[in-house]
């Protein structure tokens, strides 16, 4: 059922071409076309338009047992520069498997036979060439619009191309996609009220467009828009294809003179496609069925064929009917017609700046959404002051009686612990962050190593600012060992600590399927690495095997303990019980009350818990290489392994080897995330 | 067959009606409203602003009547005006009558079903209507009767293929959009009132569904009831449902009437409806003003080169003066006459009782055992809610367990078996949070349910506490059992009592206090932050971290350490594992510790009250703060209103300033701005595999 909506599905109506349709010869619209030609500073080279055509198209599904199941069947269709392709049918009839079919953004275990041609070539459509703008808008809340564009747009421009052209560029695609209005209000996010619906879905097709891409696809450019804001994305969609550009969306409105010959004409004062959609859904006939059943539907009668005939038999009788219909015909026609033309070999349009202004644009970026976002650095600090002056006033002026020894040790255990948990606080912001990220490392804006760096170094500010004036309070109220370079050792070692959270956390995110997962399974481990850390068990009681000798060694606490307590207790002389009795040294208290191995200095401590940070976040980069390349690859041999082991004894149309099968992040992303919401 | 079911269904609802009576025109409501104002009043700089301008129009029983217009006409503040449930900084002026009365209708004689599906995740379709029956349905009824109800109510909504499917929340997969939809209905319906008022029910779903609904709909107002929905993009198909429509625009009626007449008055009016065009679609894009800023904006960009479309003759008029002129010419046909005479006759229809039914007429005691039923499936089921927690816990006591193992009586031991009590009252009561988004998914259900007056508080407080009673007792023993075998610091029986009863304590008031929390902030992450914040102090004055004697006495010791609950439990956990166990000393040779002594002197606990003492304070606080959450809740549903009217004063203030194309802000009925909050669990899946 599926599969033959989904022939039906593809209308494609040209929705009004240009007047010299066979003198589009990448026809741009003046603005674009001076542009165009001042970025790449060349001669025009010929024909730089988009055919794309596809002929045969049948995509296949493997499911988890082995059994696959064909979405898209046959399909034949073109779509041509100018001209604006509207992808339309019910919702599971296959309309984003095609459209992702056509970008070669398929699932991995998603297999393709059929051909699709570029410009009359094989052409892999990989990041750039065509930009793609998903039905999400993960746009970063708390930049204006200019500003997301402007980052944007030098994350990927040349470097050599001078500020002045990049600057026209942008302000160009402000007013060709009509943001003039908005351009510098703030998106909005959770908490920050921002611009409308439509105007964010106009934002994210002008980050693709900034690039001037020759092929377009939207996956539902108007879901969710109300009928001003849709009207708006559409005419602009209409605007952009005007230029010459190829332009395919999954949309609604197609042309209604083929339902018509199919013998459901399109009643008057209906909107012809919820006629369409209202002939081919079979969702319908469920409902129907289902009114029946409960007695209440008094059917009118009424010439609506609909109403006679289920929608199953609808669907069929237009299928046949488009088969042998001059529509179909005529398609076929022009597909091997345009198929004939060797076009151009489009390049790809992915980033064309330079790692270092990657980084640094990408740094600048996210400094300016941390510095802006309440919840990612600010909250944390209030919290952070409260917290160090709710310990400062416990232990305050904590002296060097008999009973301070063991309150120090409390002290620095507090602090070590329990403020660098609530560094957990940030995630959900990073988890945003996370998100941008994807999209754009999907698009190839830039790479896995730039967002690693610059998120470590935009960071660091807000660390430093957080974890200094919290140290300082928390010294200075307690009183712990006068001199600065105790000081300085404190301060510091807190960053440290704090820092190594934030980057496990990073990690964890990588890892788990969902927010709640990442803050509850931060919080086990860290509640584990408290309890090694040698203040609830001294380090000699710990039993060996697992707790002692690989867990302590990784846990973050216990060198910040070791390095802490050093800092604190040596050189100080304390009371004893009694005062009769004598004093008690702080070197003595460290080996055999704290059980601390004096030897080592508490600076090579601080110097483990740095490198700690960047092992963190060197896994945090691996996992992500590794969800990229690796997992998709994965699950398509198992997928195919299951499909031959099904198909072991059938005679299989298709040879799965012979399948081309792309691998991509977003596929893998999407099953996943469907895969944990069933459970 | 078919007739025997409704015959069947008919005794039932006569059942539920027999106080009031039911037969032919009794039971019908007339709604009629005259000269509807709606005022924004100022207190700042700026001129007060109308949101409706003098409306007239009525609604009759066995009609379904839509309330169209484009975002920010004023639809959902007529539907609230209508339905009482305006919030409190407009003024309303004018008359809205009830059968030829003037009263106000709150809750109870309407029901009203807003626009998100607040409903329990892990009960199926059937069970949330039962439980939903059995709160509300007098006791009265025979369970035959109530049965029969359930059973009518899902079959006049077509939920019968569902009814035994899971809802569905965030982590688990369920009933679809429009089964939602149909669902909410349906628990309004279940009762019978005699007006459904519906904010919105279709947006959000796809067409087929879309039509399910508002077919249900018109099911539900063939009984002869009155159903007044607001919708704001009806498909052709939908809109052919509808009996009677309200056209508005800017606060001003462009049409009130019969529905299939509306075509025909565009067409008078100079604005004929083209063939091939969804009617509603027409009527919104000749009165939707956004249009004229989209059109503004595109010549701008240079984008509308071609021609004006020149057989439209919306292209060359601006939509305002398109509104203008509708409006004019409404006023002046026969259309709105016919209106204002038939209000005439409905006004005349006196006497017309309707019995005002209160929001439940179950007694309590059966309010109470429902929701404690319903309360435990939801917990059991729940993966997150407790199951995922009593995982966790087994790992921590096996990790603490082993840690600690055979902790013996050597002089390290001592400040070993402190340690042990403190981290497990401290730090595994921490993990309570995990059940935090699961607390605020039943919270929000309770919201609801309270304001259409399913039940009360204290019922729900306490049958919270009921349902959640076994899983806290099952975390409690199996945590206590695991370490205290592991660690060995007792032999006794009694002592091993002791030690699950604390932790009980321990566990069930920390989840009171992040009741507490859910019930003050307003989101989900300000929780947890707030939650750990709370839980730390908590922990920081439990006399672990900091020795009870050494804590500042101002603030610390005498508020704070009392009212935490780790000082009490620690104090009384310390005395079951130490008092009577001899220690060695620090070297060999020196004496043996007694463990008073070491209460005593080193963890400076005073012996004068015993552990039993302890464990009575415990509990007292948990008491104390279950008595507390049902007092804020109860407090903030006296005050919200107050802080409601602060807010919504804040928001106009700030939509004025904002520069986007909506010029004209529309009325910040509260519900309609989804500021992405967090408890929604928006954001929850992360994006990284």
């Amino acid at each position: 059922m599926r599969s033959s909506t989904a022939d039906d599905v593809m209308m494609e109506i040209e929705a009004s071409k240009p007047q010299g349709n066979g003198l589009v010869v990448g026809g741009l619209s003046p603005l674009s076309e001076t542009l165009w030609k001042e970025k790449t500073n060349t001669e025009f080279v010929g024909d730089v338009s988009a055919r794309l055509t596809w002929k045969d198209l049948t995509v296949m599904v493997t499911l988890g047992n082995g059994e696959t199941q064909n979405v898209l069947e046959g399909l034949t269709g073109y779509a041509e520069p100018g001209s604006f392709t509207a992808l339309m049918g019910p919702s599971g009839s296959g309309k984003s498997t095609l459209l992702d079919a056509l970008s070669g953004r398929l699932a991995a275990n998603a297999f393709l036979s059929g051909t699709i041609l570029l410009n009359g070539r094989r052409a892999k459509l990989s990041f750039g060439t065509a930009a793609y703008v998903t039905q999400d808008d993960n746009l970063i809340g708390t930049l204006t619009v200019r500003e997301t564009i402007s980052y944007s747009a030098r994350l990927r421009l040349p470097d050599k191309m001078p500020w002045t052209e990049k600057r026209a560029l942008i302000e160009s695609t402000i007013v060709e996609m009509g943001l003039q209005d908005c351009a510098d209000t703030v998106i909005g996010n959770w908490h920050l009220r921002g611009i409308s619906g439509g105007e964010k879905r106009r934002v994210s097709i002008a980050l693709e467009i900034l690039m001037r891409p020759r092929l377009l696809f939207l996956d539902e450019p108007t879901s969710g828009l109300d009928s001003a804001s849709a009207f708006f994305v559409t005419q602009t969609l209409r605007g952009l294809s005007r230029d010459g550009r190829t332009v395919i969306a999954s949309i609604h409105q197609p042309s209604s003179e083929f339902f018509a010959q199919a013998g459901f004409p399109c009643p008057t004062l209906r909107n012809p496609s919820d006629h369409f959609l209202r002939c081919i859904n079979s969702d319908f006939d469920k409902v129907k069925a289902t009114l029946k059943g409960s007695m209440k539907m008094r059917f009118e009668s009424n010439d609506d064929p609909l109403e006679k005939i289920t929608t199953a038999e609808a669907i069929r009788t237009l299928i046949d009917c488009y088969r042998r219909s001059q529509y179909c015909y005529i398609a076929k026609e022009k597909v091997e017609e345009m198929s004939k033309i060797k076009g151009t070999v489009l390049d790809s349009g992915g980033s064309q700046a330079s790692f270092l202004m990657q980084a640094f644009t990408l740094t600048k970026r996210s400094f300016l959404n941390m510095s802006r976002d309440f919840g990612y650095y600010w909250l944390r600090l209030a919290i952070y002051i409260v917290v160090t002056i709710c310990i400062g006033t416990i232990y305050l002026n904590v002296g060097t009686s008999y009973s301070s020894i063991l309150a120090r040790g409390a002290c620095a255990s507090f602090v070590f612990g329990f403020v660098t948990f609530m560094s957990i606080g940030g995630f959900p912001s990073f988890v945003e962050d996370m998100k941008v990220f994807q999209r754009e490392r999907l698009n190839g804006h830039y790479g896995v190593t730039a967002f690693v760096i610059s998120n470590t170094l935009s960071a660091m500010p807000f660390l430093i600012l957080i974890t200094f004036i919290s140290g300082t309070i928390c010294y200075f109220m307690v009183r712990l060992h006068p001199g600065f370079s105790h000081y300085l050792f404190f301060v510091l070692c807190l960053y440290a600590s704090v820092t190594v959270v934030e980057s496990l956390m990073m990690a964890i995110a990588s890892i788990v399927p969902n927010f709640l997962m990442g803050i509850i399974t931060g919080a086990g481990i860290q509640g584990i690495f408290m309890l090694v850390s040698g203040y609830f068990r001294l380090p000699n009681d710990i039993p060996k095997p697992v707790w002692r000798y690989p867990m302590t060694y990784i846990s973050f606490h216990f060198w910040a303990l070791q390095g802490q307590y050093q800092n604190d207790l040596k050189g100080l002389i304390f009371d004893n019980q009694t005062p009769d009795m004598p004093k008690i040294s702080g070197e003595y208290i460290l080996e055999y009350v704290f059980q601390i191995d004096t030897n080592r200095s508490k600076w090579v401590d601080l110097s483990v818990i740095f490198s700690m940070i960047i092992i963190y976040r060197i896994i945090f980069f691996i996992m992500i290489k590794i969800n990229e390349d690796v997992t998709p690859w994965i699950r398509g041999y198992v997928a195919r392994r299951r499909m031959l082991q099904k198909n072991g004894n059938q005679n299989t149309t298709v040879a799965p080897y012979g399948l081309t099968q792309s691998p991509s992040l977003r596929a893998y992303v999407m099953d996943h995330g469907s895969g944990t919401s069933k459970k | 067959m078919e007739i025997e079911v409704a015959s069947g269904r008919g005794d039932v609802e006569r059942g539920v009606w027999r106080n009031g009576g039911n037969d032919g025109h009794k039971g019908a409501a007339y709604l009629v409203w005259e000269d509807l104002t709606v005022v924004l009043p100022n207190f700042g700089n700026g001129p007060t602003k109308k949101l409706l301008y003098g409306l007239h129009g009525y609604a009759e029983p066995g009609r379904i009547m839509a309330i169209m217009g484009p975002s920010g006409s004023g639809k959902s503040t007529l539907l609230d005006s209508l339905a009482g449930r305006l919030s409190s900084n407009v003024v309303m002026t004018g008359n809205i009558l009830l059968n030829g009365k003037k009263q106000r209708l709150n809750y109870g004689t309407i029901a009203y079903v807003t626009q998100e599906d607040v409903l329990l995740g892990t009960l199926t379709v059937r069970e949330t209507i039962s439980y939903s029956a059995h709160l509300r349905l007098p006791n009265t009824l025979t369970k035959d009767e109530k049965k029969g109800i359930i059973d009518g109510t899902i079959m006049e909504m077509g939920l019968q293929d569902c009814a035994d499917r899971l809802i569905g929340s965030w982590h688990l997969r369920g009933i679809s959009g429009g089964e939602r939809k149909r669902l909410s209905i349906a628990l309004e319906f279940l009762i019978r009132p005699r007006i459904l008022f519906l904010d919105e029910p279709t947006s959000g779903l796809d067409s087929a569904s879309a039509f399910f609904v508002v077919q249900a709909l018109k099911n539900v107002a063939r009984d002869g009831r009155t159903v007044i929905s607001s919708i704001h993009q009806p498909s052709s198909e939908v809109f052919a449902l509808f009996d009677d429509l309200c056209l508005l625009s800017g606060g001003e009626i462009v049409y009130f009437g019969e529905a299939k007449m509306a075509v025909k008055f565009f067409a008078e009016a100079g604005f004929p409806c083209p063939s091939r065009r969804n009617p509603s679609d027409h009527f919104l894009r000749c009165i939707n003003s956004d249009f004229d800023v989209v059109t503004a904006t595109l010549r701008g960009s240079q984008r509308l080169r071609e021609a004006d479309n020149l057989a439209d003759p919306l292209g060359n008029l601006a939509t305002s003066d398109i509104k203008a002129m509708l409006v004019y010419k409404y006023n002046s046909s026969e259309y709105a006459s016919r209106t204002r005479s038939r209000i005439q006759d409905i006004s005349t229809i006196q006497g017309l009782e309707i019995e005002r039914i209160k929001g439940s007429q179950a007694r309590w005691w059966t309010q109470l055992s429902t929701l404690t039923q319903r309360s435990f499936a939801n917990m059991s089921r729940d993966v997150g809610y407790y199951w995922s927690r009593i995982g966790i816990y087994i790992i921590v006591a096996i990790c603490v367990g082993t840690l600690f193992y055979d902790v013996g009586t050597s002089y390290t031991a001592i400040l070993a078996r402190g340690a042990c009590g403190g981290f497990v009252t401290g730090f595994m009561t921490f993990m309570s949070i995990g059940g935090f988004p699961s607390f605020i998914e039943e919270m929000k259900v309770f919201t609801r349910e309270r304001l259409n007056g399913h039940y009360g508080v204290a019922v729900f407080v306490l049958s919270n506490f009921l349902s959640s009673f076994p899983f806290l007792a099952a975390i409690s023993v199996i945590t206590g059992t695991i370490t205290f075998y592991m660690v060995k610091s007792r032999t006794e029986f009694s002592h091993y009592v002791y030690y699950c009863l604390n932790i009980f304590g321990c566990i069930a008031v920390v989840e009171s206090c992040m009741m507490i929390v859910a019930s003050l902030v307003p989101n989900f992450l300000m929780g947890i932050i707030a939650g750990a914040g709370v839980l730390g102090i908590m922990m920081m004055t439990a006399g672990f971290f900091r020795l009870l004697p050494d804590l500042p006495k101002v603030f610390w010791r005498y508020p704070v350490s009392l009212m935490s609950y780790g000082s009490w439990s620690l104090q009384g956990g310390y005395k079951n594992d130490l008092v009577g166990v001899v220690f060695d000393g620090l070297w060999p040779g020196d004496p043996k510790l007694n463990g008073e002594d070491v209460l005593k002197n080193m963890f400076g606990l005073s012996l004068d009250h015993s552990k039993w003492w302890d464990l009575f304070a415990l509990y007292c606080l948990f008491l104390t703060y279950r008595v507390l959450f049902f007092v804020i809740l109860k407090l903030k549903e006296r005050t919200t209103p107050f802080f409601r009217s602060l807010y919504a004063k804040r928001t106009i203030h700030y939509l004025k300033r904002r520069p986007s194309f909506r010029r004209k802000p529309s009325f910040p009925s509260r519900r309609h701005y989804n500021l992405h909050s967090l408890s929604s669990q928006e954001g929850l899946s992360s994006p990284i595999p």
